[in-house]
């Protein structure tokens, strides 16, 4: 902008006009962009509020002494309030009774409350609704296992039944040898058309076997020692053990020998603890 | 005259202090700046109950929207003075004002307003008096108006009956007169 056109703009009389606060927003900004740009204009407007600031001095006029304290009370005391103070003396002036409308604000404000307050509520019920859930949960699994165990139970000793129904298991006693203490003797089913063999554990005679050791079953077919598993004698031992399954429809004799934990492939002969033939 | 002891600061001091809030601020603000505002209300409001009703009103209004006036964009009194202009224009344009007081037309309260009140002395002032003297009738009026009557430059235009250019040059050389006392 050239010289003259400040000049021009300074004489307009806008400088005045915006001082004086008798401007538009958009005339305001101008003036404030032009201000920051010029210092001619900026000098210009110090003058201009300079002196139209002792021109209000010179017609200052001194208010009533009264008036001090009222002012700075009122000011004091409202500290906290942001709006304008309310015309004090007008109410008392004014019959005429201004129904305030309620204001939204605050029933916003409460109803924002309200719904927090409720949602935090509905989270809490949700947690404990959740844990009992899973408490639910946990007593069914529970039940469930216990079911099973149940069940499979009485499958057992519906099959434990079962062989004493079936005629076609013959029992036999096997006997101690001189190796075994006086006494010892184990039970056994044999059923020949199906080929099973069970140990009864419930009437198991014989010494507790170690950790090292478990007793284990022979059928002596032809002459020939076949294995048919092994077996673990504890004082609290129940029921009925099924054992391999056996093909052949004629044996010699079942003995039971004394084998590192596991059995072996061939007897040791020496550790027979009983023996016993149909 | 008052016998208490008027607060005095610079305008960077008070400017500080109001913005942290102080006490002493809002003391030292009406010390300073009660008497030249006053003379603003009370020439747009002639009743005296109303005038103080706003120059409380106005120190209320500095105090609490002081966040709002910036020292770049001019004068921490241009700032006050268009804050009791407009309140004072608010009240005497408001209905219930209007229905109460007794207006007396504008004339009567530009131009003989010194003679019905007090006016503060001030030595470094005298002489502006006799400057204010020294303005054609035309410009005297143009001032008292938008200065003090709260007329915007249209409404003065109109009451006056002149163009609006006119108007504007009428108050750019009143200032300019006004202006070569203090340089």
């Amino acid at each position: 902008m050239e010289v003259e056109d400040i000049k021009a703009y300074i004489e307009s009389g806008i400088l005045e006009l915006y001082v004086l606060g008798d401007v538009t927003r958009d005339e305001r900004l101008q003036v404030e962009a032009m201000a920051a740009k010029h210092p001619a204009v900026k000098a210009e407007l110090e003058e201009i509020e300079r002196s139209m600031e002792a021109y209000a001095e010179h017609n200052a006029v001194e208010p009533a002494e009264s008036l001090r304290g009222r002012v700075l009370n009122s000011v004091l005391t409202n500290l906290g309030d942001d709006s304008i103070f309310d015309k004090s003396g007008e109410s008392d002036k004014n019959n005429i009774v201004v129904l305030t409308p309620a204001k939204p604000g605050n029933f916003y404000k409460y109803a924002f409350a309200a719904c927090l307050a409720l949602l935090i509520a509905s989270g809490i019920a949700l947690i404990n609704l959740y844990n009992k859930l899973q408490e639910s949960k946990s007593q069914i699994a529970v039940l469930q296992t216990d079911r099973q165990h149940f069940a499979n139970q009485v499958n057992f000793v519906e099959s434990e039944l079962g062989v004493l129904r079936d005629t076609t298991y013959k029992f036999l006693k096997l006997n101690a040898t001189p190796k075994a203490p006086a006494g010892a003797a184990v039970s056994i089913a044999w059923s020949k058309q199906k080929h099973k063999v069970w140990v009864d554990m419930a009437s198991l005679k014989m010494p507790v076997n170690d950790q090292a050791h478990q007793y284990q079953l022979w059928a002596i077919v032809a002459g020939k020692p076949v294995d048919l598993g092994v077996f673990d004698s504890s004082p609290d031992s129940t029921g009925m053990k099924e054992m391999k399954t056996i093909a052949a429809v004629k044996t010699d004799a079942f003995a039971v020998t004394l084998e590192p934990r596991g059995g072996s492939e061939n007897p040791t002969m020496d550790q027979m603890m009983v023996i016993g033939k149909f | 005259m008052s016998k208490r002891t008027k607060i005095s600061l610079s305008e960077e001091e008070l400017v500080l202090a109001l913005r942290n809030r102080e006490k002493i601020a809002i003391e030292a603000l009406y010390d300073m700046y009660s008497s030249s505002l006053y003379g603003i209300i009370s020439r747009i409001i002639t009743d005296t109950p109303a005038a103080e009703d706003v120059l409380q009103e106005t120190f209320v209004k500095i105090w609490h929207s002081f966040s709002g006036y910036s020292a770049e964009k001019g004068r921490l009194f241009t700032w006050m003075a268009n804050i009791a202009r407009n309140l004072a224009i608010d009240k005497i344009r408001s209905k219930d004002f209007k229905n109460q007081s007794k207006n007396q037309e504008i004339e009567n309260n530009v131009t003989f307003i010194d003679e019905q009140r007090n006016t503060v002395y001030k030595p470094e002032l005298m002489g502006i008096k006799e400057l204010v003297g020294t303005l054609k009738p035309e410009q005297k009026s143009i001032l008292d108006l938008v200065y003090f009557k709260g007329y915007t430059h249209v409404e003065a235009a109109e009451e006056l009956g002149v163009p609006l250019g006119t108007i504007k040059t009428r108050l750019r050389m009143a200032l300019t007169l006004l202006r070569k006392h203090f340089n």
